[in-house]
């Protein structure tokens, strides 16, 4: 475990680390990027064949989608047309506050990224990358990373100040094409009309920070760490009661309770669209946790200190995840913001009818993911506090609510200003 | 987990038309979104695609019988 970077600079950046993994972050050492000439010493130069070996090489490796669908990558790449219409945009926005990886791969090892962009765009047989990103800092890394290369001259940096359903893939397009950041209402997949009705290559920053990876070491390097069902390493920010916090690198196979700090500990997977549940014996892999009836999601981990009010923590994400809403979908706009109603209430100890709240719980109401996303994270802390439900019900723990779980929008009730 | 009858989110209004037209299959949401029965027969599912009055349903192409008519 070494501890790579303390947020000297930014108060508001967690601390980044490495826990038994060293690939993603190999090189960061401070607040700036890894410059092209120590990118290239840790990594190896781009092998000639990357573009072309790419496509198997993903079958080998079975990458999975870095945003949070963990859809495989190479099933993406086969399925997309070949040619100079075909755009390739990689997702900076990350959207979930409680998500801190997408930035520090972008702030830290830009170079990765970049790599990543290239041999997808080379194995499309297209010049057009775009990188949509939110935060200054992640876009000024990039665009410094493009300047220092001889080979980015067509990558454009974009930035996309857009709300969480901006960070959905489907509306992340329609900003991209001049239209209005909202998902469609038919599930129309990028790959086959994305930006500008074109083919498009689309997925998260990670994602493509691995198929930098890919270019400059090849499946082998890949194969070498993680799990025979998930090679490699990923990032995941952790948060709350825990033994290390801030973003990690780690192998995939790490156990979550060593994250979490115990196989008893109550734990928050995948973010604000993912569950709650017991540590116990799962493991950071992806397709493990999907069987197991998680989600790593965007890699977000949480635990709650016992001085803080679980039911106030979820209430005010829920409220956050209402106000998200793009308000295009009416069980979406009523639905999330009566749950968020209900969970105020729970939270503050007044009666709740948990027979009606349990049939607001209803997936598969919206045009996106963003509703099923929030109803699961809700009904599963219903289960995993149902102790602090039975509580609340006769009017409260008395806890205070710490704002352990990062909300941009939520005011703390009662927080000392 | 989605039935036959896709309903187009960003569309539908909650004007009700299709619970009306089929009580046994559609129930309607406290704010009047239908929670369509799954296993709804593709019969009635094309009926009540042609009935929506905002055009929000239809039938999934993926599990009609027949071929799609575009």
């Amino acid at each position: 475990m070494t501890t790579v970077l303390d947020p000297l600079t930014d108060q508001t950046a967690p601390p980044v680390l490495r826990w038994r993994a060293d690939t993603l972050l190999a090189g960061v050492d401070g607040p700036g990027a890894v410059p092209l000439a120590e990118h290239v010493r840790r990594h190896g130069p781009a092998r000639p064949d990357a573009a072309t070996t790419l496509q198997s090489d993903l079958e080998r490796v079975g990458l999975l989608g870095r945003g949070g669908a963990a859809f495989p990558v190479a099933t993406k790449l086969a399925a997309l047309a070949r040619g100079r219409d075909v755009r390739v945009v990689v997702n900076g926005s990350e959207g979930e506050p409680a998500s801190w990886k997408d930035r520090v791969l972008m702030r830290h090892v830009p170079h990765l990224v970049v790599d990543g962009a290239l041999v997808a765009a080379a194995a499309l047989r297209t010049s057009h990358v775009t990188m949509a990103v939110r935060d200054r800092a992640a876009a000024d890394a990039l665009r410094a990373a493009v300047a220092e290369r001889d080979d980015a001259a067509a990558v454009r940096v974009v930035d996309t100040s857009v709300a969480f359903v901006g960070g959905e893939a489907r509306s992340l397009v329609n900003v991209l094409s001049g239209e209005a950041p909202v998902p469609g209402g038919r599930r129309v997949l990028p790959t086959d009309a994305g930006v500008d009705g074109r083919p498009t290559f689309l997925s998260n920053v990670e994602t493509f920070a691995q198929l930098g990876l890919l270019s400059r070491r090849g499946a082998d390097g890949h194969l070498a760490t993680g799990t025979a069902t998930e090679p490699g390493t990923t990032l995941v920010t952790v948060h709350g009661d825990v033994p290390h916090r801030g973003v990690l690198e780690v192998p995939h196979g790490m156990r979550v309770a060593e994250l979490a700090g115990g196989e008893d500990r109550t734990v928050l997977l995948g973010g604000y669209h993912g569950s709650w549940g017991r540590a116990g014996d799962l493991v950071a892999d992806r397709r493990a946790l999907r069987a197991a009836g998680r989600t790593w999601g965007a890699g977000v981990v949480a635990v709650l200190p016992a001085s803080t009010c679980p039911l106030g923590e979820v209430a005010r994400v829920v409220r956050w995840l209402a106000q998200e809403s793009a308000g295009q979908c009416g069980p979406c706009v009523f639905g999330l913001a009566s749950l968020a109603d209900d969970a105020e209430r729970l939270a503050a100890g007044r009666p709740v009818d948990l027979a009606r709240l349990s049939r607001r719980v209803v997936r598969g109401r919206g045009a996106c993911a963003h509703p099923d996303g929030a109803v699961g994270f809700l009904a599963s802390a219903l289960t995993a506090f149902a102790d602090d439900v039975a509580v609340h019900v006769h009017g409260g723990c008395g806890r205070p609510v710490l704002g352990v779980l990062p909300v941009p929008t939520v005011p703390l009730a009662g927080a000392p200003r | 987990m989605s039935g036959r009858l896709l309903v187009d989110w960003t569309r539908c209004d909650g004007h009700g038309l299709c619970a009306a037209l089929a009580p046994d299959h559609v129930q309607l949401d406290e704010w009047g979104f239908p929670v369509v029965d799954p296993d709804l027969p593709e019969r009635e599912a094309r009926r009540l695609a042609q009935a929506c009055p905002v055009l929000a349903l239809r039938v999934d192409p993926t599990r009609s019988g027949t071929a799609p008519a575009r």
